[in-house]
C-alpha cells in the first residue's frame, strides 16, 4: 500500500520497464526533439504575421539564383554569365558567389520532389534558415556535451534555439548565406574538437569536409581559418602539444586547403592571399615541433638538444619571415582585404574604405546592442569563463578562445554579434548548468549527512557543499530551492525577451512595410513589390534601371530588369558613377546617364509616410562615394556648416542635383500632415526648400502609392528638326 | 608706442627701397634657402617678410605661396586642432617638397604666427582660425584675391589639404610620405632582438616556464577582453567619441549618458561594461572561492552582498538599456509593476 501511495514518476516509468539510464536518454531525447521544433515555430513570425516570402535585398539575389539553379542545373548555374546586372558590364556569377546555400535549397528541393511533396521553390528558400538553425541546435548540444557534460549541452542548445543574436539572421524568409553558415561554422569546430580530444583521423577529416561546407557557404569562413591556427598556436604555448592535436590539425588543414580550393570564388586564396598565413604559418611550426621532438627522441643527450634546438628555431624563424617578406614584396600573397584589415584596425574602413562603412550592419557594436541580443547571457559569460579556466582541457580552451575573439569581432561591428552567439551561448551554458547541477546535488544529497562525490562538476564546489551539508543543513535546502526557482525564473525572464525581441524587431521583412496607424491597427505598405511588379509589367524587357546599390538585387529578381548596380558591390568606380550621377545636376547627370543607357531611374523617397532609410538619408554617401572617385563631388558642397538639411536653408547644390529632383518632384503641392504647410517631409521633419522643381530630361513614369518608391523614364534626345 | 613706431617705420621703408631693387630671380632664391633652413620645408613668415615676398612685388609674382595662419596662445584649445593642423601641413608640405624635388613649382607652404605679425592677419583679413590663404601668382589684394580653404574642410586634413591645391593651382601633390611609425634602424633592432630571443624563449616554451603557462594570466586577460568588448570600447575608438559630454546649456554639468540607439559615450560604456561583469564575476566567485570561507556567517554575509549587487546590477542595467534605446526589455517583474 504504501509503495502506491508514494509511486512517484520514476516509478511510473519504471512500469515501462526503463532502466535510469535509458530514462534518462529519453528525457533527453525529448528535450532534444523539443528544442528543435521550438527552433524553428519560434523563426515563423514573419511568415504569419505577412506572407511566405523573401526578404531584404541580398536573400534577393540568392533566391534569383536558387532558382535557375533548378531550373538549368548545376553546370549552367556554374558558368553563368549575368546579363542583367552590373549593366554594360555583366557579372560572372558562378565564379563570384559562395554556392553553398543555393545548392543546399536546391537539394533539399530535389529531395522534398523526389519523396513527392510538390512544394516551390520559394517555399524551400524560406524555410531553409530556419530548418538549419533546428540542426544548430542539435550541434549545439553536442558542441556543450564534448566541452562540458550533456547537461550543458541541453542548456546550450536551448539557449541558442531562441538567442536573438542568431535569430536576427535566421528567420523564415532570410534566405541568406548566414543561415547555413552558422550551422556550417559550429559543426566544423565541434568537429575540429571532437578530432583534438580524439586524436582519430576520421574525425578531422569530418572537420575538413566541415570546414569545406562551411567555405562553400559564407566568406566568414576567413575567421574559422585563423581562429583554428590560432588555438593551436596557444596551445603550443602553453606546452599542450600532442600527437592528437598534430593528427587533428594536420589532416583538417591539408584537406581542407585541398577542398576549399574547389571553389571558384576562393580558388587559391588559401596559398596566396595574406589572411590565410597564418594557418600555413602554424602548419609549418606544427612540423617543426614534431621533427623537434623526434629529434630530441633520438638524441639522448640534453645538452645537444638545446643547441640543435636553438639552431633550428633560429633558422626556421629567419627563413619564414625571409619566405612572408618575399611573397609579399614580389605581390604573390597579397595583403589583406580591406574588410579583413578593418577587423584589425578598425578605424582603417571609416577612412579609406566609404563603401564598407556605409552599411549600417558594419557599424560598431554599442554597449545596449549586446543587451538586446544576449540579455542574460551577457552576464552569465564571465561566469561561464571562469568555470572553464577551472577546468581546463584542450576543448575548453577552445571555446574560450572561439568566445573571446568573436566577442572582440563582435565589437567592431554589429554583425558579427551572429559568430559570437554560438560561443556566448555555449559558456553561459557551463555557467547555468555548473550552477543547477551543484545546487541538485545538494538537494539530492538529502539525509545522507555526507555526500559522495558524483558530479564532474568543479570539485572545489562540491566539497564546499559537503562541507556547508555538515554545518548548517535546513537553511542549506531551503536557499538551495530558493536559488532554482530563482535561475529557472531568470531563464523564463530570457525565453520571454527571446521571444519577444523576436516578434518586434526581426522579423519584418523589410521589403513589405508595417506601421502602426493611428488607432493602433497594423497598415502595411508594399510600394516596393508594387513598383518592381510594375516594372515588370508596364517596360521593354531590356530596359536598364539605374537606382541606388541597395535596390540592385530587388530590381532583377522581381522587376526581372536589368540594372546598372547592385548589392554585390564589386566594382568601386561603378558604384561611384550612379552616385556622382545622383549627387550631379540633371543636365550633366543626363550625360551620366546617356553614357550609361539608362531607361528608367528609380529613387525610394519616405517623405510621405515617414520612413527614414530612403535614398535622401543615404544621400550622403552616395556623395561620399561617388566624391571618392569623381573629385568633382565634394561632400561639403551639399552640406552647410557641416549640417545636411534639405529645407530652405539647404545648400544650392543640395537642393537642384538631381536626387532632391527626382525624390521631391510634385511634393511641394503635396499635403502630407494636417496643420502643416504643404511639401512638409514626414521622415526628416522639416518643409522642404525647392517645392518648385521642373524636370528636363527625364519624366515621371510611376509613382506607387505611399510614394515609397518613385520611377522616371529617361526622355530620348530632342528631335534636332 | 612711439618708441615702437619709428624703428619699424623705418625698417618698412628700408625694405620698400630694398624690394625695388630685387629681382624676381632674388625673391626665388631667398625663399629656396629658407625652406631648406626650415626642417619640414615650411617657411616661417613674419610682417617683414609677407611685406618683402607677398606686397612689395608687382603681379604676376613668379611664384605663389599657401600659408598656414597659427597662433600660438590657441594651440591648447582642443576643438581647434592647430597642432595636429600644424603638423599635417608640414607633412604635405614635405611630401609635396620631395615629390617635386627636380621640377620645382614654386609653390611655397609658409606659416604666420599671430603675436609676432599681427598686421599681416590684418591685411589678410584672418578673423577666425583654422586658415589656409593660397596667394596666386596673379593675386593684387591679399584680402579679396587670395583664396580661402572653406572651413568643411578641416575634417580630413590632408586630403582636402591635397584636393585644394590640386584644384587651384592645377599642380600634382603625388603620394603624401607619411613618417613610419617605427624607424629603419628601430625595426633592424628589433628583428635582431627578436631572433636572438626565440631561441631562448623556445627553450622556456618547452620546458614550461613562462608567464603564459599560468592559467590565472589568461583567465584575466580573458575578462579583460570581453569587458573591452561588452563596454563598446571599439565603438568608442573607431568614432572617436569622448568619454563625455558638456553640457550647453549648463556648461558645468557632464553628460555621462546618451540617450538613443547606435550612438554612445566612452565612460557610459565603461559604466554598462562593468555592470556586466560584475555580475558573472560574483556568480564564479560564489561558487568557487567563497566555499573556502570557514566561518558560515561571513559566507552568509557574502552571499546575500552578492545577490544584492547582482540583483542591483542587472536592475540597472535594464534601466539604462529601456532608457537608452527606447526598447521596453524585460526585467525581473512585468513591465506592468513599473
Amino acid at each position: 500500500m504504501a509503495a502506491v501511495a508514494n509511486m512517484p514518476v520514476s516509478d511510473l516509468l519504471k512500469s515501462f520497464k526503463l532502466k535510469t539510464k535509458q530514462q534518462e536518454l529519453l528525457i533527453r531525447v525529448s528535450i532534444l526533439c523539443l528544442v528543435y521544433i521550438l527552433a524553428f515555430i519560434t523563426r515563423l513570425f514573419s511568415v504569419l504575421r505577412y506572407e511566405s516570402m523573401i526578404h531584404e535585398f541580398d536573400p534577393y539575389f540568392n533566391y534569383r539564383t536558387t532558382l535557375y539553379l533548378t531550373q538549368n542545373g548545376f553546370y549552367d548555374f556554374w558558368n553563368w554569365f549575368d546579363y542583367e546586372s552590373w549593366y554594360p558590364l555583366g557579372r560572372i556569377v558562378g565564379g563570384t558567389l559562395y554556392p553553398g546555400l543555393m545548392v543546399t535549397a536546391a537539394l533539399i528541393y530535389r529531395i522534398l520532389h523526389f519523396l513527392r511533396f510538390a512544394v516551390h521553390i520559394r517555399e524551400v528558400c524560406v524555410l531553409t534558415a530556419p530548418f538549419f538553425a533546428s540542426n544548430t541546435t542539435l550541434v549545439a548540444y553536442f558542441f556543450g556535451k564534448e566541452i562540458w557534460d550533456t547537461g550543458a549541452g541541453l542548456v546550450a542548445a536551448i539557449l541558442i534555439a531562441v538567442c536573438p543574436g542568431y535569430i536576427s539572421r535566421s528567420v523564415a524568409g532570410s534566405y541568406d548565406n548566414e543561415g547555413v553558415a552558422i550551422f556550417a561554422l559550429l559543426f566544423t569546430f565541434y568537429l575540429f574538437v571532437k578530432a583534438v580530444n580524439t586524436g582519430s583521423l576520421a574525425w578531422s577529416l569530418a572537420s575538413a569536409f566541415g570546414y569545406f561546407y562551411m567555405v562553400s557557404a559564407w566568406g566568414g569562413y576567413v575567421f574559422i581559418i585563423n581562429l583554428i591556427p590560432l588555438y593551436v598556436l596557444v596551445l603550443l604555448i602553453t606546452g599542450r602539444y600532442s600527437m592528437r592535436l598534430y593528427v587533428a590539425y594536420n589532416c583538417m588543414y591539408v584537406l581542407g586547403m585541398l577542398l576549399a580550393m574547389q571553389i571558384r570564388f576562393v580558388g587559391f586564396q588559401h596559398v596566396q592571399s595574406g589572411e590565410h598565413m597564418a594557418a600555413m604559418g602554424v602548419f609549418f611550426l606544427m612540423q617543426v615541433f614534431y621533427f623537434l621532438d623526434w629529434v630530441k627522441h633520438m638524441l639522448s643527450d640534453t645538452k645537444l638538444f638545446q643547441a640543435f634546438l636553438r639552431i633550428t628555431v633560429t633558422c626556421a624563424v629567419t627563413v619564414g619571415t625571409i619566405a612572408l617578406g618575399l611573397g609579399m614584396l614580389s605581390g604573390y600573397i597579397s595583403p589583406w582585404t580591406g574588410r579583413f584589415y578593418s577587423l584589425l584596425d578598425p578605424t582603417y574602413a571609416k577612412d579609406h574604405i566609404p563603401i564598407i562603412a556605409s552599411v549600417s550592419e558594419h557599424q560598431p557594436t554599442a554597449w545596449s546592442s549586446f543587451m538586446f541580443d544576449f540579455h542574460i547571457l551577457l552576464f552569465l559569460f564571465p561566469a561561464g569563463l571562469y568555470f572553464c579556466f577551472k577546468r581546463l582541457s584542450d576543448a575548453t580552451i577552445f571555446i574560450v578562445m572561439y568566445g573571446l575573439t568573436s566577442m572582440y569581432f563582435a565589437g567592431v561591428m554589429v554583425r558579427l554579434i551572429l559568430v559570437a552567439t554560438p560561443a556566448v551561448c555555449l559558456i553561459s551554458a557551463i555557467a547555468v548548468s555548473a550552477t543547477v547541477k551543484n545546487l541538485t546535488v545538494l538537494l539530492r544529497s538529502k539525509n545522507k549527512g555526507v555526500q559522495t562525490g558524483s558530479t564532474k562538476g568543479s570539485g572545489s564546489s562540491k566539497a564546499s557543499s559537503k562541507a556547508l551539508l555538515d554545518q548548517s543543513q535546513p537553511f542549506q535546502k531551503n536557499g538551495a530551492i530558493a536559488l532554482l526557482f530563482g535561475a529557472f525564473y531568470l531563464l523564463s525572464k530570457y525565453a520571454t525577451h527571446c521571444t519577444w525581441v523576436t516578434s518586434e524587431a526581426y522579423s519584418s521583412p523589410s521589403i513589405v512595410l508595417a506601421a502602426r496607424g493611428a488607432h493602433g491597427s497594423r497598415v502595411i505598405f508594399d510600394d516596393y513589390r508594387e513598383a518592381y511588379f510594375w516594372l515588370r509589367q508596364n517596360t521593354p524587357p531590356d530596359a536598364k534601371v539605374m537606382s541606388w546599390w541597395d535596390y540592385g538585387y530587388q530590381i532583377t529578381a522581381m522587376g526581372n530588369r536589368t540594372v546598372i548596380v547592385d548589392n554585390n558591390t564589386w566594382n568601386n568606380t561603378h558604384i561611384a558613377t550612379v552616385g556622382r550621377a545622383m549627387s550631379s545636376y540633371e543636365d550633366e547627370a543626363i550625360e551620366i546617364m546617356r553614357s550609361l543607357d539608362v531607361d528608367y531611374v528609380l529613387v525610394v523617397f519616405g517623405g510621405v509616410t515617414g520612413y527614414s532609410s530612403d535614398d535622401i538619408n543615404k544621400f550622403l554617401w552616395m556623395v561620399r562615394i561617388g566624391g571618392g572617385v569623381f573629385p568633382v563631388i565634394k561632400e561639403p558642397d551639399y552640406l552647410v556648416n557641416g549640417e545636411y538639411r534639405v529645407d530652405k536653408g539647404a545648400a544650392p547644390k543640395m537642393l537642384n542635383c538631381l536626387m532632391y529632383k527626382l525624390c521631391y518632384y510634385r511634393f511641394g503641392e503635396m499635403l502630407t500632415e494636417y496643420g502643416k504647410p504643404p511639401g512638409y517631409d514626414r521622415a526628416r521633419g522639416v518643409e522642404i526648400g525647392n517645392k518648385d522643381i521642373k524636370l528636363e530630361h527625364l519624366e515621371e513614369a510611376f509613382t506607387t502609392s505611399n510614394w515609397i518608391v518613385r520611377i522616371y523614364k529617361v526622355k530620348p534626345p530632342n528631335n534636332r528638326w | 608706442m612711439g618708441n615702437f613706431f619709428i624703428p619699424s617705420l623705418i625698417s618698412f621703408f628700408l625694405l620698400l627701397s630694398k624690394a625695388e631693387s630685387e629681382s624676381e630671380s632674388e625673391l626665388i632664391a631667398d625663399l629656396f634657402a629658407l625652406q631648406s633652413e626650415s626642417k619640414s620645408g615650411v617657411i616661417h613668415l613674419d610682417d617683414r617678410a609677407v611685406a618683402r615676398f607677398l606686397t612689395s612685388p608687382k603681379t604676376p609674382r613668379p611664384y605663389s605661396l599657401l600659408i598656414f595662419f597659427d597662433a600660438v596662445q590657441l594651440r591648447n584649445k582642443p576643438d581647434l586642432r592647430l597642432r595636429q593642423l600644424s603638423q599635417e601641413f608640414a607633412l604635405v608640405a614635405s611630401s609635396f617638397i620631395a615629390n617635386h624635388n627636380s621640377t620645382n613649382p614654386k609653390l611655397f607652404f609658409c606659416d604666420i604666427e599671430f603675436r609676432e605679425s599681427q598686421s599681416s592677419f590684418s591685411l589678410f583679413g584672418v578673423v577666425s582660425l583654422p586658415s589656409i590663404y593660397l596667394v596666386g601668382r596673379t593675386t593684387k589684394s591679399l584680402k579679396d584675391d587670395s583664396e580661402r580653404m572653406v572651413q568643411g574642410d578641416f575634417t580630413r586634413f590632408t586630403d582636402s589639404l591635397v584636393d585644394f591645391i590640386e584644384s587651384r593651382t592645377k599642380l600634382t601633390v603625388g603620394p603624401i610620405h607619411h613618417p613610419p611609425i617605427i624607424s629603419r634602424a628601430q625595426t633592424g633592432i628589433i628583428l635582431g632582438f627578436l631572433l636572438i630571443w626565440s631561441p631562448f624563449a623556445a627553450k622556456k616554451m618547452l620546458s614550461g616556464e613562462t608567464m603564459l603557462h599560468n592559467p590565472r594570466i589568461w583567465l584575466s586577460g580573458a575578462i579583460f577582453i570581453y569587458f573591452f568588448s561588452v563596454s563598446g570600447t571599439m565603438h568608442t575608438v573607431i568614432r572617436k567619441m569622448p568619454m563625455f559630454l558638456m553640457d550647453r546649456e549648463d556648461p558645468e554639468r557632464l553628460i555621462f549618458f546618451y540617450r538613443g540607439t547606435g550612438m554612445q559615450l566612452g565612460l557610459e560604456g565603461f559604466a554598462a561594461g562593468f555592470l556586466y561583469t560584475i555580475v558573472g564575476l560574483l556568480l564564479a566567485f560564489v561558487t568557487h572561492l567563497l566555499v573556502y570561507v570557514k566561518d558560515p556567517k561571513a559566507q552568509r554575509v557574502a552571499m546575500l552582498f552578492s545577490i544584492f549587487v547582482s540583483f542591483w546590477a542587472v536592475r540597472q542595467v535594464i534601466f539604462l538599456d529601456n532608457w537608452k534605446t527606447g526598447y521596453a526589455i524585460h526585467g525581473f517583474w512585468p513591465s506592468s509593476w513599473n
